[in-house]
């Protein structure tokens, strides 16, 4: 049989092997290529995050703990300056401040002269005084006796201890001299210098003073806020994807908000912000720099998000199931509370989350809103004026002080950790709410 | 198709004029349909039926791919409701009353014509609540010892008790195909229905399956009205009392099945259960 004979697939079939065999080798390059790309593009990626979190732990990791002083404190009513203990306005007045002075130079009788007692005195930080004001309020008791109390070193003091001043530095170029140093020395010698957890900066509030200053604050106003945009946000989305989806006739006007729901999602947050500002505050007089308004700003911005992803759940969820449950007479509803639901609520739920960790993250409209504001109160209801945490960020990325620094970076560890408990939630609530077919 | 055939058709279709055979009953029907059209969107899919279905028979409707047969289908219980360009003209009685009337409650129509679909497909729930779901949602048990008699007496009706009856509270969707369709028999039945609509219940099934929905709605048809759409012509002779033949949309031919599937009167009938098209 010649080759003229055959037909086309005929002799295609005489030269398959070698030709297969040619573009084999080419085949098995090309899908090494494309998983090298792939490898390179995930280290990449990984060097960056890498980086980020590494210089993120080193500059923040010496927020957690803070340098403590041991002082002999006495209670003494002559020192305060106060004739009735029971008296709340006397107590606010009071020389709060003489007590740590005492102790002070109880420890350190040799020091003399207004400067050495100064630079002495600046041992402690300048706040410490209120907790023993906080503390003698909360035992009376304790009024003319003694006793041995920790109190929060300056911050100067605690950037030694850090290693942040370098005490072999020529003394005209650190902010500690060798009297100061000395002085650190021999506390540390006899054990009365030590640091600790810091719990402080779980526990107060914003404070111009950087070793007082804690996310405590910021902490409640993010929960608030973020409650509130939950509440708000989870069921109005739910209930608007639901009824687009299950319930409203395909047309003209349906697709209209359908387009401007998509629209809405890609609006700068700024916008929001600005409208907050224009309605809430404006119109309806909420208070400024309110958890309730942020939470309503940040209300608007996620619903884009949590519709557009409940509309997907709920389209993904078979016709099968919408048909069984019609032929049996379920109505709309039944079918949608009993069926559509159950099946889209990982969906949902993981929408839910994806818009909630935006909005945790969210700063800029909040600005707008007044939550900027330097708030040293830990809020006790989302009416009271509070700041959230990215936005305590923004506050203490912009400080000068060392610490603050430190602070910055301890407060971004912080909202990385919500943001990653946050989705570990949505993955746990998946995989319980998961149902097959 | 070949050029012959094709020639037929539109010679019949320019002469169409009625049903051949007895579409219309003598006695008392329990669904009819009168002078229905139904419409996609512009696209007309049905074509003037008439037809009775009579009480406690199965009527077997079949024809080629695309001829209408599940759009009528879906029109005897209103199942079209949910195709929002989807059409319906003329009247469709059940027990006289006209089913596309303001007045008719489409949830209570459903429950009286029941429906089991191609594809199996049970809810993601317990076995158990499966069947359980209709009586639940229509309220027809005041007890669960009630509501656990209609779970095994339709289990039992739809002969897959023996299958499950250990293992009630597990996924329906881990039964194997067969017994999912069984399934989704038992939960239509759960309800009660007057009259049970398949479309095509055994086409995802192996003849071993086959065999046993074949036998069921041989039982069944004792109690209830069915009409089942199917393209094997040997279930439709197995299974059926009547035979209606759609053919593009139109009903050419009914009669009982005996008479269609050995001498049936129209030119098109012929050919399709002789197998020369479709
Ligand atoms: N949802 C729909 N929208 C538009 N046209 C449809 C729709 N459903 C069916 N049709 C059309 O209506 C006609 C009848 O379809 P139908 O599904 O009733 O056929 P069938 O006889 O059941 O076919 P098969 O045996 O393949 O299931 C077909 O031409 C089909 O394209
Ligand atoms: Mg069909």
């Amino acid at each position: 049989m010649t080759d003229q004979n055959l037909n086309a697939i005929e002799r295609m079939a005489m030269v398959k092997q070698e030709r297969m065999a040619a573009k084999l080798g080419k085949r098995y390059a090309k899908e090494k290529r494309f998983q090298a790309y792939g490898i390179v593009s995930i280290v990449i990626g990984l060097s960056f995050l890498a980086m980020l979190l590494g210089t993120i732990f080193t500059a923040g990791f010496s927020t957690f703990y803070a340098t403590e002083i041991r002082l002999t404190v006495t209670y003494d009513q002559e020192l305060l300056g106060v004739a009735d203990m029971n008296d709340e306005s006397q107590l606010a007045f009071a020389n709060w401040g003489a007590l740590v002075k005492n102790a002070l130079a109880e420890r350190f009788p040799d020091v003399s002269g207004r400067s050495a007692r100064r630079q002495l005195n600046s041992l402690v930080s300048s706040v410490a005084e209120y907790d023993l004001k906080d503390r003698l309020e909360a035992h009376p008791e304790l009024l003319g006796t003694t006793e041995e109390i920790w109190l929060m070193a300056d911050d100067e003091i605690d950037a030694l201890m850090k290693k942040q001043i370098d005490r072999d530095a020529p003394e005209s170029e650190r902010r500690l001299n060798d009297f100061q140093i000395s002085l650190v020395d021999s506390l540390i010698e006899s054990g009365e210098l030590k640091t600790a957890f810091n719990t402080t900066f779980f526990t107060n509030g914003d404070s111009r003073e950087p070793e007082q200053a804690g996310i405590r604050g910021a902490m409640i106003g993010s929960f608030f806020t973020l409650l509130v945009t939950l509440v708000l946000s989870f069921p109005i989305g739910v209930s608007a994807a639901i009824y687009l989806e299950e319930f409203a006739p395909k047309n003209r006007f349906t697709e209209i908000i359908e387009v401007n729901i998509n629209n809405l999602a890609a609006v700068p947050s700024i916008v929001f912000g600005l409208l907050g500002l224009a309605v809430f505050i404006n119109v309806f007089h909420l208070p400024r720099s309110a958890p309730v308004v942020g939470g309503l700003v940040l209300t608007l911005m996620t619903l884009p998000t949590i519709i557009i992803s409940s509309r997907s759940a709920i389209k993904a969820v078979p016709p099968s199931i919408r048909e069984a449950a019609l032929g049996l007479g379920a109505s709309r509803v039944q079918m949608v509370l009993h069926h559509v639901l159950p099946l889209a609520m990982p969906g949902m739920l993981t929408g839910t989350i994806i818009g909630m960790a935006q909005a945790l993250g969210e700063t800029a409209p909040l600005l707008m809103i007044g939550m900027v504001a330097f708030i040293a109160d830990v809020p006790g209801t989302p009416l009271d004026p509070s700041t959230v945490l990215p936005v305590q960020i923004f506050l203490w990325s912009d400080l000068p002080e060392r610490a603050f620094v430190a602070k910055t970076s301890g407060a971004i560890m912080v909202l990385l950790g919500f943001l990653a408990i946050m989705n570990l939630f949505a993955v746990f609530l998946r995989r319980k709410f998961e149902q097959r077919w | 198709m070949n050029t012959s055939v094709k020639d037929t058709m539109e010679s019949t279709f320019a002469g169409w004029t009625e049903t051949v055979g007895n579409a219309m009953l003598e006695g008392e029907a329990r669904m009819s349909t009168r002078n229905t059209d139904v419409f996609y969107g512009d696209k007309q899919a049905i074509f003037g039926v008439d037809l009775d279905i009579g009480k406690n028979e199965v009527l077997a409707m079949i024809g080629p791919s695309g001829c209408g047969k599940s759009t009528f289908l879906r029109t005897l219980n209103r199942m079209n409701d949910t195709i929002d360009i989807c059409k319906i003209k003329g009247e469709i009685l059940l027990d006289g009353e006209n089913i596309y009337d303001k007045n008719m409650d489409v949830v209570s129509l459903r429950a009286r014509v029941g429906m089991v679909f191609q594809k199996p497909n049970p809810f993601p729930k317990s076995i158990y609540d499966n069947v359980a779901y209709g009586p639940r949602i229509h309220g027809l048990v005041s007890r669960r010892a009630e509501l656990d008699e209609v779970v095994e007496t339709a289990l039992r009706k739809a002969s897959i008790w023996d299958e499950v009856k250990d293992r009630l509270d597990q996924p329906a969707t881990g039964l194997s195909g067969g017994q999912q369709q069984r399934l989704c028999i038992a939960r239509t039945i759960a309800v009660s229905p007057e009259v049970i609509l398949m479309d095509e219940p055994c086409s995802a099934l192996d003849p071993i399956a086959t065999a046993r929905i074949e036998e069921l709605i041989a039982e069944l048809s004792e109690n209830y009205t069915i009409a089942i759409v199917t393209h094997s012509m040997q279930q439709a002779a197995r299974v059926s009392t009547r035979t209606a033949y759609f053919h593009l949309g139109r009903l050419i031919e009914v009669g009982s099945t005996d008479k269609i599937f050995t001498a049936p009167d129209h030119k098109l009938t012929e050919d399709y259960i002789t197998g020369r098209f479709g």
